[in-house]
């Protein structure tokens, strides 16, 4: 036990590291990172953006989440999906939506989007890529609606349409067979759905259902669970034993409570 | 560090090559075990997560590239005033072993109206690490005895 000569400082904590690399070269094999997969997409319409995420969360070769929400609220007209490490894209989406809450109250302006794309980019920069957040950041400001994708180590794109995770490729093709300027409100949530779709049929990591959120001018959908393509289909027979199926060989019930008349002297020796 | 640089971010280790128990040696200069424990001079040496060290001189570097670029603005009254205002409100604070939480000073460090992973994550205020009150007090004041 040593003495603490000055207060501890606040953030990541770095003690066990030399142990564990130690530890390491003793033989021991430390934990593997865990495998995560996502299909995150985001496209820009005619008068917004829509984004678009599919629901399953994984761990490694099990699904630890059926129905897990990864499109995050950052500010009213902000919203940001999120692949990655799940914890990660939760604090690192909880921390800037706090930050933008801060900066909206200081400044009493709208957000932009810009603003919420330079804080995160300079976050994960800062980190170097050990949060793991792979994020599609959209929203809709006085430039209109925008729509960046931001990598874990802090570089970002912006574009038209963009896809995440895993799953990004499949949902790509989709996008680049069909996207096309200015598509109507309901065109542009169906593309959605179909290249989220897309990448729960078809990449291992994604699956479950389909939540897309549309932001448009000072009005934002959420729309939880749009489409859900893997229902638990009816089984034919059921299989439920009927009562009575296993025979009553002898029975006892006991009661638990001794119900005792009469009042008793309290103990107050 | 050097004092005019125009660094972005810390270089990638700053480890000095010497090492030394002055820190923790009593009055007859070496290390003093009851006090703070074993010592292990290689733990010091071996390479440490890298991170670490970047997140440890953040800070410092951007302030530093900020005060350099001020310097260079403004002529060296504005850094200099800026470190003495600093410097001023960080020497209002509660004894070493209790949490200061230095509102004034971030103010002017710009730090008043964020919040970032040290401000939730692992809160030294919640600290339960016990503290001697005397050593650090002597090792504040620089006091040796």
């Amino acid at each position: 036990m040593t003495t603490r000569l000055e207060q501890p400082k606040g953030g990541f904590n770095f003690d066990n590291y030399q142990r564990n690399v130690f530890l390491e070269q003793k033989g021991i094999t430390l934990p593997k990172m865990t495998k995560t997969g996502t299909t995150i997409v985001g496209l820009i319409y005619k008068d917004g953006v829509c984004l678009g995420a599919d629901t399953r969360a994984t761990a490694g070769p099990i699904v630890a989440d059926k129905n897990c929400e990864k499109i995050h609220y950052l500010a009213p007209n902000i919203h940001c999906c999120g692949a990655g490490t799940a914890a990660d894209t939760e604090y690192t989406t909880a921390l800037i939506s706090s930050q933008l809450e801060l900066h909206r109250l200081t400044t009493g302006r709208k957000s932009r989007v810009a603003t919420a794309l330079i804080m995160l980019k300079q976050m994960l920069f800062r980190y170097q890529g050990h949060i793991g957040a792979a994020l599609v950041l959209g929203g809709y400001d006085i430039n209109g609606p925008c729509l960046y994708t931001i990598h874990p180590h802090g570089s970002t794109d912006k574009l038209p349409y963009v896809t995440m995770g895993s799953g990004s490729l499949a949902a790509m093709s989709v996008f680049e067979s069909r996207w096309r300027k200015d598509l109507e409100r309901q065109e542009a949530i169906d593309l959605v759905k179909d290249a989220i779709e897309s990448g729960i049929f078809n990449d291992l990591g994604s699956g479950s259902n389909v939540d897309v959120t549309v932001i448009e001018k000072d009005k934002v959908d959420v729309y939880r669970n749009y489409a859900k393509p893997n229902e638990r289909g009816q089984k034919e027979q059921s299989y439920k034993f009927n009562r009575g199926t296993t025979a009553i060989l002898k029975e006892s019930i006991k009661d638990l409570v001794i119900i005792t008349e009469g009042i008793e002297e309290m103990d107050i020796s | 560090m050097e004092t005019q640089s125009l660094r972005i971010i810390p270089p990638q280790d700053i480890a000095s090559t010497v090492k030394s128990v002055a820190k923790t040696a009593n009055s007859f200069g070496v290390h003093d075990t009851f006090r703070h424990g074993l010592k292990s001079i290689e733990g010091d040496i071996l390479p440490k997560h890298p991170l670490e060290n970047r997140l440890k001189h953040w800070e410092e570097t951007q302030t530093n590239l900020k005060l350099t670029l001020h310097r260079r603005i403004y002529g060296i009254h504005a850094p200099v005033r800026q470190l003495m205002e600093r410097s001023i409100v960080s020497r209002v604070q509660r004894a070493p072993i209790l949490h200061s939480s230095n509102l004034s000073l971030d103010i002017l460090m710009g730090k008043d109206e964020t919040i970032d992973f040290e401000d939730f994550l692992n809160d030294p205020k919640l600290s339960t690490e016990m503290m001697d009150m005397h050593i650090s007090m002597e090792h504040k004041l620089g006091i040796k005895f």
